[in-house]
């Protein structure tokens, strides 16, 4: 049976599971669930997804929804092909879940934040809170000038493979411009970094859509 | 060379790190860090935590941040003895990772913020914003409702075994009652999870402040 991703094409967290699954070159149907009509909130929906959260996967029966894991589960199960995206050994693996932590703490808890008052707001006809955007953002900034230091040092967030960690920031990232913010382009190891993760094939795939593979 | 856990007696993710330390039997030397005087922006203290924030560990040469994947660390490295805290099969290992994922989000990004407002705020001499903190536990009273529905039907939020997923609501959890809310106490599955919970042998040599075990 046919890895089933559903969720809505241009969903950050939709697009952050077609990544991987690009990477893993895992095929997949892409079933596209309605905001427009609340179907993520339908009893038929939240059978599958309690929270009214999208995406969810269907593998062959397994159902599994946040995309973070959904990640790691196609990455666990596909281990042997594609790009390797989580360590095995013991402290890079430690190392690569501090990195994973760091990103959800210090980089998407700001950046999402961001991205909501300046892009998703203004689509569903409410005011920005442009104090609250400044807060965001300047909050970011000294976050990514840690960034910028541990990207010095190393190619990647978690030592000198790309792994999960870094792809997982991509989609709030790419949103970044839209939310008035050049964040990612004006420190330089950050930018180089940057520039490096988001060339990278599966993420071209996916960031004006996600769209079925097989 | 023992466990080395730097962090703040009462801080929640220094506790989070302790509880594990406990449930698997490893001793460790508790190392406070002086917030008052500003120690954790300290430059010595930026080398180990280059975000400024506790807790970090040192293990064997390896230093580590982040209480969560400290947390998976401890349960990777010592897998063998104390209570297994990461299911290891394809498929339980996806479910535990969706339930941490839900911790992250649906939990501790609703309830660190109510407590932060009603607790710490407070500490520092800043005014709690009632409006806000009740609008986090409304948010975070819908999301409870789907814990309770999960929980009506295993007894952990990952199955029938307890895991880290659970262990890491325990110390925002243990405030919200400070916070004046009695949300985990109202829903009966969540309730009785709850009590579980935070009945074991490990918060309790924790939940009054850290201390060195070896």
């Amino acid at each position: 049976m046919v890895f089933k991703l559903y969720g809505a094409s241009l969903s950050t967290c939709t697009k952050r599971v077609a990544i991987v699954l690009h990477e893993k070159n895992v095929p997949f149907e892409f079933h596209p669930i309605d905001f427009a009509t609340g179907q993520h909130k339908s009893p038929e929906y939240l059978k599958y997804q309690p929270f009214g959260q999208v995406p969810y996967i269907d593998d062959d029966g397994f159902i599994l929804y946040e995309s973070r894991a959904i990640c790691r589960y196609i990455a666990e199960k596909y281990a042997g092909q594609g790009t390797a995206l989580i360590p095995t050994e013991l402290k890079a693996k430690a190392i690569f879940e501090q990195a994973a932590s760091v990103e959800k703490d210090n980089f998407d808890a700001l950046a999402a934040k961001a991205i909501f008052e300046k892009v998703f707001k203004p689509k569903h006809g409410l005011t920005p809170n442009q104090e609250l955007v400044d807060e965001l953002l300047g909050n970011l900034d000294k976050r990514l000038d840690v960034y910028n230091q541990i990207l010095s040092k190393q190619k990647y967030v978690a030592g000198e493979e790309v792994t999960l960690a870094d792809l997982f920031h991509i989609p709030y990232g790419a949103l970044l411009p839209a939310a008035g913010s050049n964040l990612l382009d004006t420190k330089p190891n950050v930018a180089r970094w940057w520039k490096d993760i988001t060339s990278r094939p599966s993420w071209i795939a996916v960031r004006d859509g996600v769209n079925s593979t097989a």
